[in-house]
């Protein structure tokens, strides 16, 4: 992307951790709408980014969000985060089907002396904009995520994610451990696991598919975004 | 592998997780036999080659914060217990990741349980029977048909069993009483064999080492018998300043551990109870000592957990006679419980005025981090015991009931936690001179 000369913005390391933090959110709203985990009924439409994006209204899955962001954000701020990944199972057999993976590169000098960078607000906001459509428009390649095998593969979407293959709508039990889809946080070894966190395996797909997105940075924070799936039978090897 | 390639910037990335999923295998069954040591090596492994495109380690952690679900869970017991039953066995066949029950497998009804804190009033011993004293009755329960037999009954409305303890090789149950009596009863036949004597008050704490039977009183005393000899009276220790509450003898039967309700808790040597000197005198305790559990993959190690006014587990080193780690519970402790399949121990609570009332809750060892809680009690817990295959507790509440939670599974082979050259090392001592 070729820079023009626009005005520039100071960011700070608090500024940029809000950013990745509050993309992350958006990120983990649009994947969960678009891949279909809970009903489009239960998202509603704002603008951000320059673009609409949706929003779940369901309380669970929005505390679930915002206190997931709220710790991104302060291991951001400590430079100790390395990557984010949503991690989506099938509810019946647990099975890795697909991994959202964003990965963080932190300028270490930040973090340690304090300083701030510049980079015009407006840039960054293209650049997330960006990953936006991509995960959008991720629905055109990704294998359905309903039970194996038993829709055929779209190979166009035509817009609507239910044409994908509706997911199983109904929520399970809450149990502590099992739920359609995870977030795992890769740290520095330093970091203490919290209480509302576990020490966990990476929840890896065999023989995985992967397609790399956009990525977009700060200046302090460069997110790159990766998203492997589990090879779907129909395609042509 | 970490460095990037010139042509694929971002092959690290790819590799790892190529890496990872050929490593870990997981499409492969789950290996059970391999040991504790491979299990070890395997990590030490892993770890060494999980390292980023910047050569810098890193750990993960998944986020269990908030439920995502805005279903309120289901509250009945009945019905919980089912479903999660169904979820818990078919969740716990595909990863090797913990997973704890919400619900219990088993409730057993124990009316006229006395709602006693010092008592110990269970024991499942290796014949797969659990022996518990309700009131002034003592029942065996076989959990391999569920039988039920009554083994006996206290006349009279003024004593009753405090203290219950099944032999190592579960032929003879020890049987301690509110009017300071002991007795030993072989269960096979439903007979009394003996009746021990030497204490003056009653006695809430016992415990077993090959042929000797401790027993510890309100007296303040604890006394080791010999249970073949006729004079059974092997030593008579008075250190406590109060009633002994807590008595574990070490996985090796060479250190004795007794809690008491002055908040101290002693280590004693096998080999100089005679001369009642201690090895380790430890007051770090505000509160009574009454839950004590040996660490079955350190033999140095034991957990220690402290009354209301205390609520702290904490971790010893009995050979320095040093604190590791102490966390606060905020709950009365009323039993531990290690598990061997995994590398946690289990505490169950009473009391409390700000958390973990009438709840389990399971530790990562030695981390000491609280991996979940689960109990649904309506009042106090007041006794846990393990099951002889090491997966499953119970929990003895002042609400009447035994609940039973599967929650120590997936097992492992065997015990085999510890490293086979400590098992090659250890030896049972004689215990008295």
């Amino acid at each position: 992307m070729a820079s023009r000369s626009v005005a520039k913005d100071i960011i700070t390391l608090r500024g940029s951790a809000a950013i990745v933090s509050e993309f992350f959110g958006y990120a983990a709203n649009s994947i969960l709408y678009n891949r279909g985990v809970y009903p489009e009924e239960s998202f509603a439409k704002v603008k951000k980014y320059g673009l609409p994006m949706l929003l779940t209204q369901d309380e669970g899955v929005k505390s679930f969000i915002s206190n997931l962001t709220a710790q991104l954000s302060e291991w951001l701020e400590a430079g100790k985060l390395q990557r984010v990944v949503l991690v989506i199972m099938s509810k019946a057999s647990n099975e890795v089907l697909e991994r959202w993976n964003f990965s963080i590169e932190t300028d270490g000098e930040v973090v340690e002396k304090g300083v701030s960078r510049e980079k015009s607000d407006k840039e960054i906001m293209r650049e997330i904009q960006a990953i936006m459509r991509q995960i959008a428009s991720s629905i055109t390649y990704l294998p359905c995520l309903d039970e194996p095998f038993s829709c055929p593969h779209t190979s166009f979407g035509h817009g609507s994610s239910s044409s994908a293959g509706g997911f199983i709508v109904s929520l399970p039990l809450d149990v502590l451990f099992t739920g359609v889809f995870d977030v795992l946080a890769y740290t520095d070894t330093d970091v203490a696991v919290p209480f509302t966190w576990i020490e966990s395996d990476p929840k890896l797909i065999a023989n995985p598919q992967m397609v790399k997105l956009h990525s977009f940075d700060t200046k302090i924070h460069k997110v790159d975004t990766l998203v492997s799936y589990k090879n779907d039978e129909w395609d042509e090897q | 592998m970490q460095k990037g390639d010139r042509f694929i910037p971002n092959r690290s990335l790819m590799d790892l997780d190529r890496a990872h999923g050929l490593l870990t295998n997981r499409t492969a069954p789950f290996n059970a036999t391999s040991s504790f040591n491979q299990e070890a090596y395997r990590q030490k492994l892993i770890e060494n080659l999980t390292l980023d495109s910047q050569g810098r380690p890193f750990k993960i952690m998944v986020f269990r914060g908030s439920p995502k679900s805005s279903q309120k869970p289901i509250r009945f017991v009945d019905e919980l217990r089912q479903e999660v039953a169904s979820i818990f066995d078919n969740d716990c066949k595909q990863t090797p990741y913990r997973c704890i029950p919400k619900g219990e497998k088993r409730v057993l009804d124990a009316p006229k349980l006395r709602n006693d804190y010092y008592a110990n009033i269970m024991s499942w011993g290796k014949n797969n029977i659990l022996a518990v004293a309700l009131g002034p009755e003592l029942y065996l329960w076989n959990s391999e048909d569920q039988r039920v037999h009554k083994l006996l009954q206290v006349p009279g409305g003024n004593d009753w069993p405090t203290s219950v303890t099944w032999s190592e090789d579960a032929r003879t149950l020890a049987v301690g009483y509110m009017c300071s009596s002991l007795q030993l009863w072989d269960v096979e036949s439903s007979k009394l064999i003996r009746n021990l004597e030497g204490h003056s008050g009653r006695i809430a704490s016992t415990a077993w080492n090959g042929r000797i039977l401790t027993s510890g009183s309100r007296d303040k005393s604890i006394i080791n018998h010999d249970v073949r000899a006729a004079n059974n009276l092997a030593s008579c220790i008075k250190r406590h300043a109060d009633e002994v509450c807590g008595l574990k003898w070490s996985t090796e039967g060479n250190r004795l551990a007794s809690g008491g309700n002055e908040n101290l808790l002693y280590i004693w040597e096998a080999s100089k109870m005679s001369s009642s000197k201690f090895l380790h005198r430890l007051s770090d305790h505000c509160a009574a000592v009454k839950a004590l559990a040996w660490c079955p993959y350190q033999y140095n190690v034991l957990a220690s957990g402290g009354g209301l006014s205390d609520g702290c587990i904490k971790i010893w080193n009995t050979q320095k006679g040093v604190c590791i780690n102490s966390i606060e519970t905020k709950a009365q402790i009323c039993g531990l419980e290690w598990n061997r399949h995994h590398k946690e121990i289990l505490s169950g609570h009473g009391y409390s005025i700000r958390e973990n009332q009438n709840k389990l809750c399971l530790w990562k060892y030695p981390s000491m981090t609280k991996v979940g809680e689960l109990g649904n009690h309506k009042s106090r817990i007041i006794n846990l015991c393990q099951s002889p295959d090491g997966l499953t507790v119970i929990s003895a509440g002042a609400d009447e009931t035994l609940r039973f939670w599967d929650v120590f599974g997936p097992p492992t082979a065997g015990n085999l936690m510890v490293s086979d050259l400590q098992g090659l090392l250890s030896f049972r001592t004689s215990v008295l001179r």
